[in-house]
């Protein structure tokens, strides 16, 4: 079991997604009836999904100007700024840099990107908070964001239709007083090819079809380039509804509580039919199970700040004692069990500006 | 626990009449076949038997008896 992270306050979090919709009864590459049927079983009636052009770092950069602006901080008190993503704007240099520059962090603010996908908030909250206590760190941002549709073949029924694009940025700040912070963080790299990208580059702002790449046809019957992503649902989905529950139970025995204590379970949006297992095993009601994904989809990394946004209402009252999971691509999965005071959930923004 | 029941919690999880089944029948050619139903049934063996079926596995069965079979030696494991 590894130790809580004390005196580390979450002050905002605020997530951004583009304004193009992309409905699921508008997918041409289901019949109506298949339509409805996945609609049913996944949750997602439609996603917001980027514009060939506009990148994480974009949707990110709107997000974290939100969250210094909400709490009046100077770009230059921010000491730390660390993003996640797995769709950067180019493989070299991290693409957390040039969102330093843009946002005119000083030179003195250390940044650097992680690449992790559905399990990044609970992690990143741990790197951030982690650093910050360690270094003496009094402000940072944590940026977490993916346009994965620009990663998915159009016509794979498989990956295309889950995924929604979004950024997110929580400021954090040190402060003796914040409510201790519980953590449980896995990995297992024997199930890396559950979903994978197998070659390519990973720059958001590679149009569709760039260059030569030959079509390959995976054993799932779809073909697609090799930078594009290949989703095992039937691996994923066993992963999740295994591993997840005593991952939450760790996290709740770490803090010597049970579920009855704690306000609200906010999951990785996969899709209805894992959340909703996950749901039911760790004894969390559905009113206890904020979802974001009829309107955004499975945000990947982003996932948990977008089911935040989504849901800002219910932290507009009182702090909320929240438990954060995700868990997904690597396998890597995650709980971070947090106290959220009374109006740090920004509610969703649309922007489609790119810097 | 029988297959009979099992045949019951496989209909209703591909949403599908018990009675168009048999141990024979082979599950994957069925009209209404496709991954959604991989996923429900995953659902359906973690929520009736509390076991993990993984896609490789259900890959390698072929009619609704080799289902069970595989169900049936997890609960007994």
């Amino acid at each position: 079991m590894i130790k809580p992270i004390s005196g580390v306050a979450i002050r905002a979090v605020s997530s951004v997604v583009p304004t193009r919709i992309a409905r699921t009864a508008d997918y041409v590459h289901l019949s109506p009836e298949e339509r409805a049927r996945f609609q049913k079983a996944t949750g997602i009636a439609e996603r917001h999904i980027v514009h060939p052009g506009q990148c994480a770092s974009d949707l990110c950069t709107t997000a974290a100007l939100r969250v210094l602006e909400h709490l009046a901080w100077a770009p230059e008190s921010v000491g730390a700024l660390v993003l996640i993503t797995q769709t950067g704007d180019q493989p070299v240099p991290a693409t957390s840099l040039g969102i330093q520059h843009r946002l005119g962090l000083p030179n003195s603010c250390l940044a650097f990107d992680v690449n992790l996908g559905c399990s990044s908030y609970p992690y990143g909250l741990a790197i951030v908070s982690s650093l910050m206590r360690t270094l003496g760190i009094e402000r940072a941002l944590l940026l977490i964001g993916d346009v994965s549709s620009l990663t998915c073949a159009e016509h794979d029924k498989s990956s295309w239709p889950l995924f929604g694009d979004a950024g997110s940025a929580t400021a954090l700040e040190l402060d003796e007083h914040a409510p201790a912070m519980y953590l449980d963080l896995m990995s297992d790299g024997a199930g890396k090819d559950a979903i994978v990208i197998p070659r390519g580059g990973l720059a958001s702002r590679r149009p569709a079809g760039d260059g030569p790449a030959e079509q390959e046809t995976d054993r799932d019957g779809v073909t697609r380039r090799p930078d594009q992503l290949i989703l095992r649902g039937a691996d994923i989905f066993g992963f999740a509804i295994s591993k997840v529950p005593p991952s939450i139970q760790r996290t709740l025995d770490a803090a010597g509580i049970d579920s009855g204590s704690v306000d609200l379970l906010v999951l990785h949006q996969a899709n209805k039919m894992i959340n909703d297992t996950i749901a039911r095993k760790t004894g969390f009601a559905g009113d206890k199970t904020p979802s974001s994904l009829e309107h955004f989809g499975n945000t990947s990394s982003a996932s948990i700040p977008v089911t935040l946004g989504a849901n800002a209402a219910l932290f507009s009252e009182a702090q909320r004692s929240t438990l954060l999971c995700g868990f997904g691509v690597g396998l890597s999965w995650g709980c971070a069990l947090v106290t959220l005071a009374r109006g740090t959930i920004l509610p969703i923004t649309e922007s489609d500006h790119v810097y | 626990m029988t297959i009979d029941d099992f045949i019951e919690k496989f209909a209703f999880a591909i949403e599908t009449e018990a009675s168009s089944l048999s141990p024979e029948t082979d599950y994957k050619q069925l009209p209404q076949w496709d991954s959604l139903n991989t996923l429900a049934l995953i659902a359906m063996a973690d929520a009736e038997y509390g076991i993990t079926l993984s896609g490789q596995a259900i890959n390698d069965t072929r009619t609704i008896a080799d289902l069970w079979t595989l169900i049936s030696s997890k609960v007994k494991a």
